[in-house]
């Protein structure tokens, strides 16, 4: 069992600022978990305090059974693959891999051959006498997982562990990465400012801002239901539709009509309550027929995305984004009805931001 | 390319630069350095006093005659005894020092140096700021056998034995005690080359060896020094040629030589056959061992540091 779990956990830095304020986490054994958010939101930091590199403050932090608030790094059975992998320049790619394995006192052929066995699962085939500076930078990420993995951690932390690599081999690392995760069963934490690399990779993500919890659920659950406009905002390519109105009639004030209350919401607020009203581009329809509960909007600017195409259209002075298939594209100028399926819009409480459903 | 174009046309901007920033520096190095070369070399060929203006070429006389001079071949020996030495202890402890001060700190957490580091790091540059020549009179005077701070100190403690002991009196505390001097002096300016130098190594780098589990000494052996070795090479070379000459300190503890010539250096000897004995000729050719010397000092460095390396790359990534 290596769960990973903090309670009320602080980090406070001198001078007051606190980087972690009051984390109470549970990471489940085997799971691939990650911790989202801006930068500057702490999730950094929460996992350096994991990995013991930085000194907790207050509360308390469990792997397995075993309390390592206060332990060394080396005695808490982490492997930690950093932002810019932090490989030994001095030592070539198999004495880089075995060197946790040397301060284990692993003899030196039985090191060699464990690292060259990793090495080669990982694909480094034939780089096993290069030195770091010789290696291309997807090359020296696997270095730094070979070197992370080659002791059987309880637990391996990733700090941002794709942001270095271009745009095509980052689609290729993620696979990677999930399947090796996958098949290694390690408890793993990852870090990343990326809404979409977290929703791919994770089992569940913690979505962090100012050092406090804001969020914990699985990449659906935070994508189909944030539990206020924060996260609502920060998940998802392109932003949700939040747009501040009031309850009436029955209904939500949008541009120049009134939408039909979210499911989940009926029965929960009264008309007059200032409210957020949430929609993700992806579940706006365009009609160019009048339709029941529909916005009359005009469309202002239409951004290619490929297979799909992200629309702009006005409606009053709000401005809503839709994401459409590249088959109903309307043109700027055009004016129809915005369609928001109830099932899947949200309401949100404009003074607390929070979730009412 | 075909070699007439690429010469450049003698600009008068081209010429003027070329006169201040090559001629002008050649040209001093030329006659500041090179021609006394030549003319050291030149009177170590005859028997100059130095004071007359009439000499004759006796060739390699006074080579000879070094060969067979007691005195010399134990200043000789002395000195390369403070060549290897020095810098040893020197770097060693300089090392220390600078690890300490900058991740030597709590073994969690940030890596950070320990508690008031900056104090220490002031504290300890004190020595490079005196002048040599007082370092030397100072530790004179705490070596003082009867009145000198040390034997107060230790007598104060109840070493009896201590009460006039001649530290620099002694054959067999002579050295160590001057070399402990040099030291002191030097330790300080060196751990802040260090200090630089670790300061030059990513954070990441010595936190993904503290996951690993490493301590703080096999940190050092298999991060820090590996990574810093250029500047220890630098260090060595420097403190080899101070050493070498020693000169100052050398006759600020003991101006004689010490007990049994036990601290004379080549320096010392080179000074008093030229200035007091009056053989310049002489002395000149203990000039060139003395350069030969030096010479074969950094080449060895460099040897050892080349072969140690293996494919060393500069340390870098």
């Amino acid at each position: 069992m290596s769960a990973i779990t903090t309670t009320a956990l602080v980090k406070e830095y001198p001078g007051g600022v606190r980087g972690v304020d009051g984390i109470d986490v549970t990471i489940e054994d085997g799971e691939f978990f990650a911790l989202l958010g801006p930068s500057g939101c702490g999730k950094t930091t929460l996992l350096r305090s994991i990995a013991g590199l930085e000194a907790i403050t207050e509360g308390t932090l469990h792997i397995g059974e075993r309390d390592v608030t206060n332990a060394q790094p080396g005695e808490r059975g982490v492997a930690m693959v950093f932002q810019d992998y932090a490989l030994f320049p001095h030592m070539d790619v198999g004495d880089n891999i075995a060197y946790p394995l040397k301060i284990r006192k692993v003899g030196r052929t039985e090191r060699r051959k464990t690292a060259t066995g990793i090495a080669n699962g990982l694909s480094l085939d034939g780089l096993i006498e290069r030195r770091p500076g010789q290696l291309s930078g997807g090359q020296q990420q696997r270095v730094a997982l070979a070197r992370a993995v080659a002791t059987r951690p309880e637990v391996l932390l990733l700090d941002e562990p794709l942001s270095n690599l271009d745009a095509r081999l980052r689609l290729e690392a993620r696979t990677f990465l999930k399947e090796l995760q996958r098949d290694l069963g390690v408890t793993t934490v990852f870090v990343t400012h990326d809404q979409a690399e977290a929703l791919a990779l994770a089992d569940r993500i913690a979505v962090m801002k100012s050092g406090k919890l804001q969020q914990l659920g699985t990449p659906r659950e935070v994508f189909g239901r944030p539990l206020n406009t924060f996260v609502a905002g920060f998940i998802g390519s392109t932003p949700m539709n939040l747009v501040t109105t009031t309850v009436a009639d029955g209904g939500v004030r949008v541009g120049t009509a009134t939408v039909p209350l979210p499911a989940t919401a009926e029965g929960k607020v009264a008309d007059g309550a200032a409210v957020v009203w949430g929609a993700r581009p992806e579940y706006l329809r365009w009609s160019r027929e009048p339709v029941d509960g529909g916005i009359p909007a005009e469309v202002s600017v239409t951004e290619n995305l490929g297979a799909s195409v992200l629309v702009s259209a006005h409606s009053g002075d709000v401005r809503l984004q839709l994401v459409l298939g590249e088959d109903d594209e309307p043109s700027p100028g055009d004016t129809g009805w915005v369609v928001a399926t109830a099932r899947r819009s949200l309401l949100f409480d404009a003074a607390t931001t929070e979730l009412i459903g | 390319m075909p070699r007439g174009s690429r010469r450049r046309k003698l600009t008068l901007d081209y010429v003027s630069f070329m006169i201040v920033f090559l001629g002008l520096p050649l040209a001093l190095f030329l006659v500041f350095v090179i021609w006394p070369f030549i003319q050291a070399v030149f009177y170590s060929l005859t028997d100059w006093t130095g004071y007359t203006a009439e000499f004759n070429v006796i060739g390699l006389g006074n080579f000879t005659k070094l060969l067979d001079d007691p005195i010399f071949m134990k200043a000789v020996g002395n000195s390369i005894v403070l060549a290897i030495v020095v810098p040893l202890v020197t770097i060693v402890i300089a090392l220390a020092f600078a690890t300490l001060i900058t991740v030597g700190g709590s073994g969690k957490g940030q890596v950070q140096g320990i508690r008031n580091s900056s104090f220490y790091r002031v504290v300890s540059f004190f020595p490079y700021a005196i002048p040599a020549i007082v370092i030397g009179l100072i530790w004179r005077q705490i070596f003082d056998p009867s009145a000198g701070l040390l034997n107060g100190i230790l007598t104060g403690l109840g070493m009896e034995q201590f009460s006039s002991f001649p530290w620099l009196g002694r054959v067999g505390t002579a050295m160590p005690v001057t070399m402990f001097v040099i030291v002191w002096g030097f330790v300080g300016f060196y751990m802040l080359l260090f200090i630089a130098a670790i300061k030059g190594i990513p954070a990441e780098t010595y936190e993904a060896a503290r996951i690993d589990g490493a301590g703080r000494f096999r940190t050092a052996w298999s991060i820090t020094i590996p990574l810093i070795r250029d500047s220890v090479q630098t260090a060595y070379i420097y403190l080899g040629i101070m050493a070498l000459d020693a000169f100052v300190y050398m006759q600020a503890l003991n101006p004689n030589g010490g007990p049994d010539n036990s601290t004379l250096v080549m320096s010392q000897q080179l000074f008093r056959t030229a200035f007091t004995r009056g053989q310049f000729g002489y002395a000149s050719a203990m000039g060139v061992v003395l350069a030969v010397v030096t010479l074969l000092f950094a080449a060895i460095v460099f040897t050892v540091n080349r072969i140690t390396g293996g494919r060393d790359d500069g340390g870098r990534a």
